[in-house]
């Protein structure tokens, strides 16, 4: 986005209505309605969608949760069979991973990050609305295998040989593959865009080290994404060839060595579990200062611990393994490694309960959502430094056990955080708060839910529990904390559609009830996203802020007396900018990302059944690529004054002023 | 107002936490990791027994912290006065480096008799080269195959290692992780399913591998678990202090019927052992002319030979093809090295305790309808494990509707893709005369 102060006199498409040449058409006009949804660039409204088609993957996820649960409450149930079992446990893990958390950051990411660096779109918003439909596309194509055969069966870890087609003949785990594989083209343009945001297109006087903690996380995410999503295709390409055309490279009869899969999956899939927790630490540093009404304890620490675990992220990767045969060398080595990634994270907890201590407390929704991100993900810390020693994983590796510490981790950590930060920007994003009183029982709902589903699992995997396991016998022992394990999880259930029911309650009692409009700055917040209107306005900023300190927005409002005290100079409300986006220009919506997305799943079907269909499919790819290439800059038959005042979007490299303009932002 | 809880509340919470330890504690868990019974798992659960504590009072500080201060600083919202700041503190780079350092020489401190522990643990098993006899090593290796959905054992009964090369020679080498593809199984090793029988208070070295995916074997109060994969062998052991059942589930996912591929690892005394062993190593013996055991042979030759092997004299149940013994065959030959010969050798089918992977009773226990269709699987476990730990299995019957119904429609009775070349095959055609001929002769292979 332009960073100017000024509108661009520039006007754009100067050349008057100018003929179209052939392929070229129209950018669309809806400013409403699904057409607008469908073609939109605008990241707010790429962000809510992110958001929307997590939680809907997340009742798909959540209700195979449930099937699990229910199969497992009693000893040898047969209320699913054991094919159905694997299906639906292996779909719940892929769905849960891939289509709910990490979207869910992509979401909290799209949405806030630019407004937090004070922009007014990411650096790329055509690839942004591509990222987001590639993603959600192929989401739904690998959940179509739900009717078209019953879902992958590989486990989401998905091991070799047992993946390929001489063990797992029917087209689940081709879904699995080819449906991950679109997903994650989505997840790698993601990365480059948000990279290059965060990178150049901060506002003016915004030093790295001026950045909310949030978007350093979000930094991190997106670097990680960026190298860790690669070898996930790789691996599923190598798969794609064994299954669909005899290739050998996991066919052990011809040398192949099985482990290949292990090292390729795991070296993504640690970095894997950072990628999808470290949103939601940068959500909790941005809550719990704001409730504890201080600034964050240590910024940089925080924003080197983060980066710490990043890094570290990449080396911890066999612990995975250590049952796997690598040798006592590997073991030994990842098994110390693991253990001094506990350092960098226990830095962050420290700090956040610094960040609290002494300040004025303000337990609302949000704030006890962090809260609980901070003492649940502890003890899925705790657990995992259990399994760091690589003797005790011996024993605790596949187990219940560590299906407690995942869900510690990625549940009553992840996902609470990004309930807090729902809590938090809900407000900003849609213009009315949610509910409290809906807010603590759906808090104290999952918390009670969660640690009774969770809690459990701890005992039965030490009491020898294996996971992925359809049903267990009486003489096992393992049938009270089961149930209490089922029981559990139906009030989580609850408890988590009650988030989803606060959404649609709030807004009838703002709508019907008539409760006021909550003002650009309803929590007394600290970084940019509060000084614009809520809803944000589609420009974001009437002028490109200046950025001055940590926590601009706060520093504006408060002030340091000459004694020490601190004095409140003006309201959040009263400094807020009004939302006047006269003459500032914005990217035009258009069909081509979406058209591409639906292109892949074409290819993807095609792969799957019948070659043939992949012609079409890749015809559209490079129909939707050239109609892209050539899309006008700016849509030629609309005036000036629309508020597209000068052309130029800037993934378009050949863009009328495209090049000043990645000037003026760099 | 605060409401003071009552206490029949709280002697009530307290009593049900009482009653869940309790439950928790109970010792009917035959997996629970808690309770070694061989060296390795005690060395494990005595190490982890100075980190519990550790990692408690870790869990008590932290949560316990967090939700104090969250409730000594909260700030009620009928008192927020935006006016009203607490204290601006930004940071402390001592306390933040002081508490990045003091978790860093914890964890040094755990690392070090941690590493120490994995080589530990590892050292004991190369300290036996596979096929060595000597000061704590008893000779015997046992190569532990894990298959779709069960477990083969191959005990080195003959002493000249597990494989035969082209010229008939043994080659053993538990420390070549790569497993040559074309090198046969010794066919005059003792080859058994399930129950994996050892002499207690020895280590056994154990070289682990698997025909199709990748399996984990897990004794839990034995050791802990470690992967079979195939095209690679990897060395494990197993020890137990006392003679004994331990039962143990395969650990890593391994397609459709995962939940249903259990063992066990039975200790015996030596002297015990030895005579099992002995035992094993004798032919079949076939049944008199004339018998409904001699029918069911017949039959057996006719229907099961084609995948099952018993080792007798005859033409009719030699292995022959070399199939039965190739580990890996996953060319043209895919399906029948699956398949063929590769099916549980049944040669003395009658001294197991369990079938159908550990998951049926061979025996009932007295007292119990063995033609009662009524018997859930769970029955048939419980009265196993009895029919086990017996001294002799004389008050005992053989399980023979299971069995009937086994034979009958094996993928009825376990999850399993006999198309695909995974698992047992239905046989609709039997009759119930025929099935009745097949259980007496298994009931003969003592």
């Amino acid at each position: 986005m332009a960073i100017t102060e000024e509108p661009l006199a520039l006007p754009a498409g100067d050349s008057g209505p100018a003929e179209k040449p052939l392929g070229v058409f129209t950018r669309p006009r809806e400013a409403t309605g699904l057409v607008n949804w469908m073609t939109t660039v605008d990241h707010k409204k790429i962000g809510i969608m992110y958001g929307a088609a997590s939680m809907f993957f997340l009742l798909i996820g959540g209700l195979a949760a449930i099937l699990i649960r229910i199969q497992l409450a009693t000893p040898n149930s047969t209320f699913l069979s054991a094919d159905a079992y694997n299906r639906i446990f292996t779909m719940h893990g892929t769905v849960m991973v891939f289509l709910v958390v990490m979207p869910l950051g992509a979401a909290f990411a799209n949405y806030m990050m630019p407004i937090q660096v004070g922009a007014r779109d990411v650096a790329f918003p055509r690839i942004n609305a591509f990222s987001f439909w590639v993603f959600f596309l192929g989401g739904l194509m690998l959940n179509t295998s739900w009717f078209l055969g019953g879902g992958a069966n590989g486990g989401w870890f998905n091991y070799a040989p047992n993946n390929g087609i001489a063990y797992s003949p029917s087209t689940g785990i081709d879904f699995w593959n080819v449906g991950l594989l679109i997903v994650g083209f989505g997840s790698l343009t993601g990365s480059i865009n948000l990279i290059t945001t965060v990178l150049n297109l901060r506002a003016p006087g915004m030093s790295l080290m001026k950045m909310p903690v949030f978007v350093w996380m979000t930094l991190v995410t997106q670097f990680l994404l960026l190298f860790a999503i690669p070898v996930l295709t790789v691996a599923q390409l190598l798969l794609l060839f064994d299954r669909l055309f005899e290739a050998n490279f996991f066919n052990v009869a011809q040398g192949a060595d099985p482990l290949l899969w292990q090292h390729l999956f795991w070296i993504f899939g640690h970095p894997e579990v950072y990628l999808m927790i470290l949103p939601a630490f940068g959500i909790v540093s941005e809550v719990i200062p704001t409730f504890a009404r201080k600034p964050i304890f240590g910024y940089p620490f925080m924003v080197f611990s983060g980066i710490a675990i990043g890094f570290m992220g990449w080396g911890v990767w066999a612990h995975h393994m250590f049952v796997s045969g690598i040798g006592p060398l590997s073991v030994t080595a990842f098994s110390v490694a693991t253990m001094f990634i506990a350092v960098p994270t226990g830095v962050k907890i420290l700090n956040w309960l610094a960040t609290m201590w002494g300040g004025k407390l303000i337990l609302n929704t949000a704030m006890l959502f962090a809260i609980g991100l901070v003492t649940q993900f502890t003890i899925g810390g705790l657990s995992g430094v259990s399994h760091a020693i690589a003797p005790s994983d011996t024993q605790q590796t596949d187990t219940y056990y560590i299906v407690a510490h995942f869900h510690y981790v990625l549940f009553g950590g992840a996902l609470f955080g990004f309930i807090s930060g729902l809590y938090f920007w809900w407000p900003k994003v849609f213009g009315y708060k949610m509910n409290e009183k809906v807010g603590k029982w759906n808090f104290w709902a999952m918390v009670v839910g969660f640690n009774l589903t969770f809690g459990p699992m701890h005992i039965l995997g030490l009491q020898g529990m294996p996971r992925r396991m359809q049903t267990y016998d009486s003489a096992m022992g393992f049938t009270l904390w089961n149930f209490v394990a089922t029981i559990g999880s139906l009030i989580l259930a609850v408890g988590t559609l009650m988030t989803l029911y606060n959404a649609f309650y709030s807004y009838f009692q703002w709508k019907a009830v008539g409760k006021p409009d909550v003002g650009p700055d309803p929590w007394d917040g600290r970084t940019l996203e509060w000084s614009v209107q809520s809803p944000t306005p589609e420009h974001n900023f009437d002028v490109s802020p200046t950025v001055t300190s940590l926590d601009d927005f706060w520093h504006r409002k408060y002030v340091e007396d000459d004694d020490g005290a601190i004095r409140r100079v003006a309201t959040g409300d009263e400094l807020a900018q009004p939302g006047n986006g006269e003459g500032v220009h914005l990217p035009a919506p258009s069909y081509w990302p979406i058209v591409l997305s639906a292109a892949l799943p074409i290819v993807g079907y095609g792969l799957i059944y019948n070659l043939w269909l992949t012609v079409p499919g890749g015809l559209l790819v490079i129909a939707a690529l050239f109609g892209w290439a050539l899309e006008p800059a700016d849509d030629l038959d609309l005036d000036d004054g629309h508020g597209h005042g000068h052309g130029g979007d800037h993934d378009d490299p050949d863009g009328g002023g495209n090049a000043d303009d990645l000037l003026e932002m760099v | 107002m605060r409401v003071p809880l009552p206490k029949s509340v709280a002697r009530w919470t307290a009593l049900a936490a009482l009653a869940l330890t309790a439950a928790a504690c109970a010792d009917d868990k035959p997996l629970n990791t808690f309770e070694p019974a061989g060296p390795a798992a005690d060395r494990i659960d005595g190490f982890m027994f100075y980190i519990w504590p550790i990692m408690g009072i870790i869990f008590v500080l932290v949560i316990g912290g967090g939700i104090w201060i969250s409730v000594k600083n909260r700030v009620k919202p009928e008192d927020y006065d935006p006016e009203d700041l607490p204290p601006q503190t930004h940071g402390n780079t001592r306390l933040e480096v002081a508490w990045t350092i003091l978790p860093a020489v914890l964890l040094a401190g755990i690392s070090v008799p941690m590493v120490a522990q994995i080589w530990d643990l590892e050292e004991r098993n190369d300290a036996c080269e596979p096929g060595e006899v000597g000061e704590g090593c008893d000779g015997l290796d046992i190569m532990v195959i894990g298959q779709q959905w069960w477990w083969e054992y191959r005990y080195d009964a003959d002493g000249d290692g597990f494989f035969q090369d082209a010229n008939g020679d043994g080659v053993v080498d538990g420390r070549d992780q790569e497993l040559p593809l074309e090198i046969a199984l010794d066919p005059d090793d003792v080859v058994t399913a399930t129950e994996l029988v050892i002499p207690a208070d020895q280590q056994i070295d154990l070289l682990l591998t698997s025909r199709d995916v990748i399996h984990s074997y897990w004794i839990p109060r034995l050791n802990g678990k470690r992967d079979t994969v195939p095209g690679r062998l990897h060395t494990w052991s197993v020890e137990a202090f006392e003679p004994g059942k331990y039962t143990g589930w395969c650990t890593e996912y391994c397609g459709l019927s995962h939940a249903r591929m259990r063992m066990s690892t039975i200790a015996l005394p030596q002297d015990e052992f030895d005579a099992w062993l002995d035992n094993q190593k004798q032919l079949a013996e076939v049944p008199e002319v004339g018998t409904d055991a001699y029918e069911g042979r017949e039959l057996f030759a006719q229907q099961c030979a084609s995948c099952h092997v018993i080792n007798d004299n005859s033409a009719d149940f030699d292995p022959g093809d070399d199939v039965a013994f190739t580990i890996f065959d996953y060319g043209e030959n895919f399906e029948a090295a699956l398949t063929s010969k590769a099916a549980p050798n049944l040669t003395h089918f009658a001294t197991r305790s369990s079938f159908a992977g550990g998951i049926f009773g061979v025996y009932l226990g007295p007292g119990t309808d063995p033609n009662d269709d009524a018997l859930d699987v769970s029955q048939y476990l419980t009265l196993a494990e009895q029919a086990s730990a017996a001294d002799s299995r004389d008050d005992f019957r053989v399980n023979s509707a299971q069995l009937k119904r086994w034979i009958a429609n094996a993928p009825s009775q376990k999850a399993m893709d006999p198309d695909d070349g995974r698992g047992m095959t239905a046989f609709p055609q039997l009759t119930d005369e025929q099935l009745d001929n097949l259980v007496a002769y298994l009931a003969t292979l003592d």
